[in-house]
């Protein structure tokens, strides 16, 4: 057999995850370069607080985002269609709450797609880390949204047995100041740890 | 080549403890709930394979701020290694990044303002690149100061230590770990490389040195340090 590694453990990211890692438009996922055409789909606004014990909020923690273009396909290796994946949409984006521990992103509504792998549908969703001083590890967890059939369906949103638990990974239209007038605005609010805690699946 | 796709769950003992004694930020974000299990979709096992389109690269010298200008403070060290899966196969063209405290313990950033340990404005602090097709990377710096932890009651000391965030091929093997040194005496008491249970798994996290002659130049101390993160690939490696 060939040699089997270990994976490195994982550390915290700490306090001061380099502030130019972060910046420009890494939180804005329509579009590659000021070059490149606009992602193809409806344009969307996702923010909200992210919160530590007793409600404070948490400003410095490093989220990510990882999603599949509007119709559904991965630009990558693993997805079976990904000739039709959208070449203006890299499906990635990264942000840094902010002072009052708001995080945001503009995207694209994700669609959803038959799963190879479990053979079940996919709903929309967009999964999401949030990594921050004094998280050992990443914390993960996957964004649905409101009103979509597939989500009863939905392995992922499924894997937790809890309705009222459940409804909490469901993003809800709000209107939002800081979304762009062209996008269509949700909030979800991120409670690491106590009541109204979100829930996070095994990494 | 094919990137993985079969991730299998971390091996518990060998990653660190979510709550760590005496580390009171850990106490504050860490989820109170158990983790639910969910099944590993396509979402899962993809990933942005072309980040270094979207994030530049190629800032691989943390020793001063621009090519030309005078060095940062300190012992210059050269930081080189591999990147690799599960079956020790290369992970190539991934995105890693880097930061560091400069020579006296202190990072350019503004949540570090209340360190009184001296800013160095020769030190950039933090560089970016991409792994090769042998899956390695490599960084020009100097060695980071350990730096005590403020108003902590054990008088923690941080021990010099290297930040690493890697987007390895897919959602799942992304890692955010810290490299120490070897030899280092803080290295016993530093709560976060203690909180991995694993005797084998804190060795992981240690560099090693290089030895001397191995190196191309004369004025760096080397080290070497590999890093793995979780993937297995379609076809099984050889027998
Ligand atoms: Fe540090």
């Amino acid at each position: 057999m060939a040699h089997r590694r270990v994976p490195t453990p994982s550390q915290t990211i700490g306090p001061f995850f380099p502030e130019h890692f972060v910046g420009g438009a890494d939180h804005d996922l329509t579009f590659l370069d000021d070059k490149s055409k606009r992602a193809q789909g409806q344009k969307i606004y996702i923010g909200g607080n992210i919160y530590e014990a007793e409600r404070l909020p948490r400003w410095n923690c490093v989220v990510e985002i990882w999603q599949p273009d509007a119709n559904g396909c991965f630009a990558h290796p693993n997805d079976p269609r990904r000739a039709r994946a959208d070449p203006n949409f890299v499906g990635w984006g990264r942000r840094s709450s902010d002072d009052a521990g708001w995080y945001d992103f503009i995207t694209v509504k994700p669609g959803g797609y038959a799963d190879p792998l479990t053979g079940k549908p996919r709903a929309p969703h967009i999964d999401i880390s949030i990594m921050s001083s004094g998280l050992m590890r990443r914390v993960v967890t996957t964004l649905f949204f409101p009103g979509e059939a597939a989500n009863v369906q939905d392995p992922v949103f499924n894997a937790i047995p809890d309705a009222a638990v459940r409804e909490r990974l469901i993003l809800r239209p709000e209107k939002l100041e800081r979304a762009p007038n062209d996008a269509i605005a949700y909030r979800l609010d991120i409670v690491l740890q106590g009541e109204g805690e979100t829930p996070f699946f095994v990494d | 080549m094919t990137p993985p796709d079969r991730y299998e769950p971390y091996d518990e003992p060998s990653q660190p403890l979510m709550r760590v004694d005496g580390y009171r930020e850990s106490q504050l974000r860490t989820p109170s709930r158990p983790l639910y299990k969910r099944p590993a979709t396509l979402t899962e096992i993809t990933g942005p394979l072309n980040l270094a389109k979207k994030l530049k690269v190629g800032m691989n010298d943390l020793s001063r701020i621009k090519q030309g200008a005078p060095r940062a403070m300190g012992q210059l060290i050269w930081v080189t290694g591999r990147l690799l899966d599960e079956d020790a196969m290369p992970v190539r063209g991934s995105v890693l990044e880097v930061w560091q405290a400069n020579a006296a313990g202190r990072y350019v950033h503004k949540a570090d303002s209340g360190n009184p340990a001296p800013q160095d404005p020769n030190f950039f602090g933090s560089g970016r690149c991409v792994t090769d097709r042998e899956g390695r990377y490599a960084f020009l710096s100097v060695k980071p100061g350990a730096y005590p932890v403020p108003n902590h009651p054990t008088r923690w000391w941080r021990p010099p230590h290297i930040h690493f965030s890697i987007l390895g091929e897919g959602f799942m093997s992304r890692l955010v770990t810290q490299m120490y040194f070897p030899g280092e005496p803080l290295n016993g008491i530093d709560l976060l490389l203690k909180a991995v249970p694993d005797e084998k798994g804190r060795e992981r996290l240690v560099a090693r040195w290089t030895p001397m002659m191995q190196l191309e130049r004369a004025d760096v101390v080397g080290f070497e340090h590999d890093i793995v993160v979780r993937g297995h690939r379609a076809t099984p490696m050889g027998f």
